[in-house]
């Protein structure tokens, strides 16, 4: 038997055995779970176990002593490991800093792989529009429509239409993501009116694409890693200086993906470039109420920006509310509880993504707050929903719309 | 009354007694299996698990012959507690080369039979692909296919079947003294170690599979016989760190390995001349650092994997002198001490866990022609426990609401036993409840093993079912499963927290000699819970550390 042919029988025995094995980048993840010592305060912290139970979701601490052990037998953990919203909390609380949330995505590639059956029905939805269309939201049909959509939007919150740009040497790549681009088109419209303002040289990319987070998510690892390449490859082209998204879940994937893949680039989420860029002086002086009398605003902290970014891209977020006149915080208690949107778990066990919700609505209902201010538009989309459920009358804003709402106009 | 005379006793229920009592009787013998401690409780309880097709025998090929064809035995009869695992051997130099071309002609020669590729050849960059984890510097790899069993379990297996055709086992019984009576044995004295009683048991055969023991068991009837003994260690990893098995060459030329095992993966092993007593032998350090630089040529990163426990075995191989242990046939010798003037005595020398079943049939065919039975042997054609069916893990974690990796682990331990286990939590639903974290356990088989499988400590249940066995060492299984057997044993409460310190003090004989890194943060917290919070150390009073335990 030739080298080749022994490689491909190799591979063969592999796949039969279930196992994938591990690549180069995910040895650290895998060396990250070693340090487990069974302690449970992750268990404590996980806010599926306390909304769901350990019947029904048995924890980070299992993921880490029980179901990462052995790859032959990750397919079993498929009715488990999909339960994981990746807020990143266990990560966070971790006395030994057991990366949990890497290790779920790893293992769920490899039951993508292996045993794609017991993957969750509800996925293949999602995959197979980010197969077809490159991106996470089936594209709309009929553009006069998505546009007569986007203008009613723009029209309901205030805001001001600005034309696209797309041009060649710009300093920054305006990234709105999936949920921006096909759904919440106000937070995109948003995103250019304030890189507008503070007359950023920036550019939108000619042809979308995702950034490949949810199909990480699901596991499938070999369109996220070409969704990865695809956007570096447009990156690179446009031989931008910096990139800008309005969204928590891009601004961790793409910090990820650029370190991993080398970009050379640095990311930032609008709150990232509002205070440290433009400089909370100049955005202070941009800034006016909306309307007479105090707003009193609570915020939620996106997972993807406190846990898996940086906590201090919620203290930004939280200077540049400051900054707005006429605004005051009111402290929820829960403001960095996940919103139940994370992990794709909202697409088929929508029971547990709403039981994790539930944290949310009650913490916020208890406060005086009028609006609900967070820089993520699925944490907008997630809460705004339950909050509707439960009968609220709180309204929802994605931050960037919020701060696009008071510019002051000419 | 109680059964005191036995066509056959089997003194020894490691995988050769065990072996030995099944086929005796499932042949029909009234069979006494008699073990002093628990089944599985020393040497192949530390061995690799590996039911070897010979690969370090390859001289031998009668021998090689006989290990493939068992494979193919155990893979009819126990594939349940059995898994494959690929192996690469990276080479550094073609001088790595020179056990292999040998070594590569012979394995593919039997291949075919065990449903497994010849030896295969790799480029460094696939190897890579397969193992990131391996030194970038090979030249290339070797690459061939082994099984592996759970030896804890086919030693269970082996014994339960053999009651299940009537044998009587007894654990926890030594034997004190054979009787004897004109030139031939007429029986044992045995002490019964929970009880303190003593008495007699009848035969006119006896079957000595004491392994490292059995020189020991042999003088009592005053008959002489000769062992080389000879230690193993074995380093015990917390999880799967590596996609398939490793074998390399040591420091000084031997073969060692790294082979994924169960839910770990275990680094070994060390051959070592040995004078100790096999029941209080911990890994050196010496033996562990032996293992780690031999394999951190070609795992450069095996330093800094977490290291779990240690486990030190006895080989009894046959006494040959004044050769490298490599150089000591692996296969076995039956001694008939007939020719000692101890008729009716016959002891094993050699052997290794792959031959158990042969052992087994040869001593079974000399006793059977002593009692003037015919009887074929049947013991690799009838599946043992567990072996009879496939398992629906899905449907069954559908069917009683329990997690699919939970029941997918109790198939792997038990087959279609799972189905028994699983249906415990009809009447009893609160046994669905996790017990072992790592494993994981529930309580439902716990339950079942305490009134199915005879065990009588914390530490068989250990064997029975793999509770605090995980990378936790039993941090919150022990106190749990102490409960329990407390529980089922109407056990007081000084004698289960005995029994908890007992078992916790077993797991420290392991874990003490290669305690480091990650393991030193766990130990922390399992001093925290039993000492701190459970006051252990202080309400123990009649406590008596093992020999391996440093004084307080």
């Amino acid at each position: 038997m030739s080298e080749e042919e022994a490689y491909e029988f190799v591979k063969g025995t592999l796949e039969e055995e279930g196992i994938v094995p591990f690549h180069d980048d995910e040895l650290e993840t895998v060396k990250s779970i070693e340090n487990c010592i069974n302690c449970g305060l992750c268990i404590n912290h996980c806010p599926v176990v306390a909304s769901v139970g350990l019947d029904r979701f048995s924890g980070p601490r299992s993921i880490a002593v029980q179901l990462t052990r052995s790859p032959p037998e990750y397919w079993a953990t498929a009715d488990t490991i999909y339960l994981c919203t990746g807020c990143g909390t266990c990560r966070e609380v971790c006395p030994k800093n057991v990366d949990i949330p890497e290790i779920v995505n790893i293992v769920r590639a490899r039951i993508f792989k292996t045993r794609r059956d017991l993957v969750p029905k509800g996925l293949f939805g999602v995959h197979e529009t980010l197969t077809d269309y490159r991106t996470a939201f089936e594209p709309w049909d009929d553009v006069e429509e998505k546009e007569a959509s986007r203008d009613m939007r723009i029209e309901r919150l205030g805001l001001k239409f600005v034309p696209d740009r797309i041009k060649d040497e710009a300093d920054v790549l305006f990234y709105p993501g999936c949920q921006a681009e096909e759904r919440a088109q106000e937070v995109r419209e948003a995103g250019k009116m304030i890189l507008e303002h503070f007359g950023i040289n920036y550019t939108l990319l000619e042809e979308f694409n995702c950034c490949g987070l949810p199909a990480r998510l699901m596991g499938d690892d070999e369109t996220a890693r070409s969704l990865a390449a695809d956007l570096r490859r447009k990156v690179k082209a446009l031989g931008v200086s910096q990139v800008v998204t309005t969204c928590a879940g891009c601004t961790s994937s793409l910090n990820d993906i650029a370190r991993r893949d080398e970009w050379g680039v640095p990311v930032y989420h609008m709150v990232e470039y509002l205070v440290h860029e433009v400089g909370l002086d100049g955005v202070r002086s941009a800034l006016k109420a909306r309307s007479d009398g105090v707003l009193k605003v609570t915020v939620h902290d996106p997972c993807h920006l406190i846990r898996h970014t940086s906590r201090q891209t919620m203290q930004d977020a939280l200077a540049l509310l400051d900054a707005v006149p006429g605004v005051e915080i009111v402290p929820s208690g829960v403001s960095d509880s996940c919103c139940g949107g994370g992990g794709l778990v909202a697409y088929h066990a929508k029971d547990v993504a709403s039981a994790v919700t539930q944290e949310n609505v009650g913490g916020i209902t208890h406060t005086e707050a009028e609006r609900v201010v967070t820089p993520c538009p699925l944490c907008t989309a997630q809460i705004e929903a339950s909050l509707f459920r439960d009968g609220s009358s709180i309204e929802v804003d994605d931050l960037s719309v919020f701060i696009a709402q008071r510019l002051v106009m000419e | 009354m109680t059964k005191t005379d036995y066509d056959v006793i089997v003194i020894g229920g490691g995988s050769t007694g065990t072996a030995v009592a099944r086929d005796c009787a499932m042949r029909g013998l009234s069979t006494l299996l008699l073990e002093r401690d628990d089944i599985a409780s020393a040497t192949v309880g530390t061995c690799a698990g590996m039911i070897s097709s010979g690969l370090k025998y390859m001289e031998e090929p009668d021998i090689v012959d006989m290990c493939s064809a068992e494979v193919v035995h155990f893979n009819h009869i126990a594939r349940h507690i059995i898994a494959k695992d690929p192996i690469l051997t990276p080479m550094l130099e073609m001088s790595d080369l020179s056990t292999g071309g040998n070594f590569a002609e012979e394995y593919s020669k039997r291949a075919a039979e065990r449903d497994v590729p010849p030896v295969l050849f790799l480029t460094p960059e696939d190897s890579l692909e397969i193992e990131p984890m391996l030194n970038p510097e090979i030249i290339a790899s070797m690459y061939f296919e082994e099984f592996f069993i759970d030896p804890f379990r086919l030693c269970l297996l082996q014994a339960l079947d053999a009651q299940r055709h009537g044998a009587d086992v007894k654990t926890y019984t030594e034997v004190t003294d054979i009787l004897l009576e004109k030139g031939a044995v007429r029986g044992v004295k045995v002490f019964d170690r929970t009880t303190g009683e003593t008495s007699e048991f009848i035969s006119s055969t006896i079957v000595n599979a004491t392994g490292p023991w059995a020189h020991k068991i042999a003088a009592l009837a005053e008959a002489p016989l000769e062992l080389r003994l000879n230690k193993g260690a074995h380093v015990i990893l917390d999880r799967r760190v590596v996609n398939v098995g490793i074998v390399t060459k040591a420091v000084d030329g031997r073969m060692i390995y790294l082979f994924p095992h169960e839910n770990t993966v275990l680094l070994g092993t060390t051959a070592l001349d040995t004078w100790e007593d096999p029941d209080t032998l911990t890994a050196s350090h010496d033996e562990i650092e032996y293992l780690i630089k031999s394999m951190e040529w070609v795992v450069p990163s095996i330093r800094d994997a977490r290291i779990i426990r240690t486990m030190e075995g006895v080989r009894p191989l046959i006494a040959t002198w004044k050769v490298p242990e490599d150089d000591v046939t692996r296969g076995y010798e039956i001694v008939d001490h007939k020719t000692d003037g101890v008729a009716g005595l016959f002891s094993f020398t050699g052997g290794k866990l792959v031959m158990c079943r042969h052992m087994a049939e040869a001593v079974t065919d000399l006793v059977c022609e002593k009692l003037g039975i015919e009887s074929e042997c049947r013991t690799d054609k009838e599946p043992l426990p567990g072996n009879e069916d496939d398992v629906d893990v899905l449907a069954l974690a559908e069917e009683y609401g329990i997690s699919q990796h939970t029941v997918e682990r109790m198939r792997a331990r038990r087959g279609t036993e799972t189905r028994d286990i699983l249906a415990l939590t009809r009447d009893h639903p609160s046994w669905k409840s996790t017990i072992c974290t790592c494993e994981p356990v529930i309580e439902a088989e716990v339950r079942y093993s305490l009134r199915n499988e005879f065990p009588q400590t914390i530490n068989d249940l250990r064997r029975r079912l793999r509770v605090g066995t995980g990378p936790c060492q039993g941090t919150f299984c022990t106190y749990k499963v102490a409960a329990i057997l407390a529980e089922e044993k109407e056990l007081d409460s000084s004698v289960a927290n005995l029994e908890l310190l007992n078992y916790l003090a077993e797991r420290w004989k392991g874990k003490r000699p290669s305690m480091r890194g990650q393991q030193l943060a766990q130990e922390e917290v399992v001093q925290g819970l039993y000492a701190c919070v459970a006051n252990l150390d202080r309400v123990v009073v009649n406590y008596e550390p093992g020999p391996w335990e440093e004084d307080a």
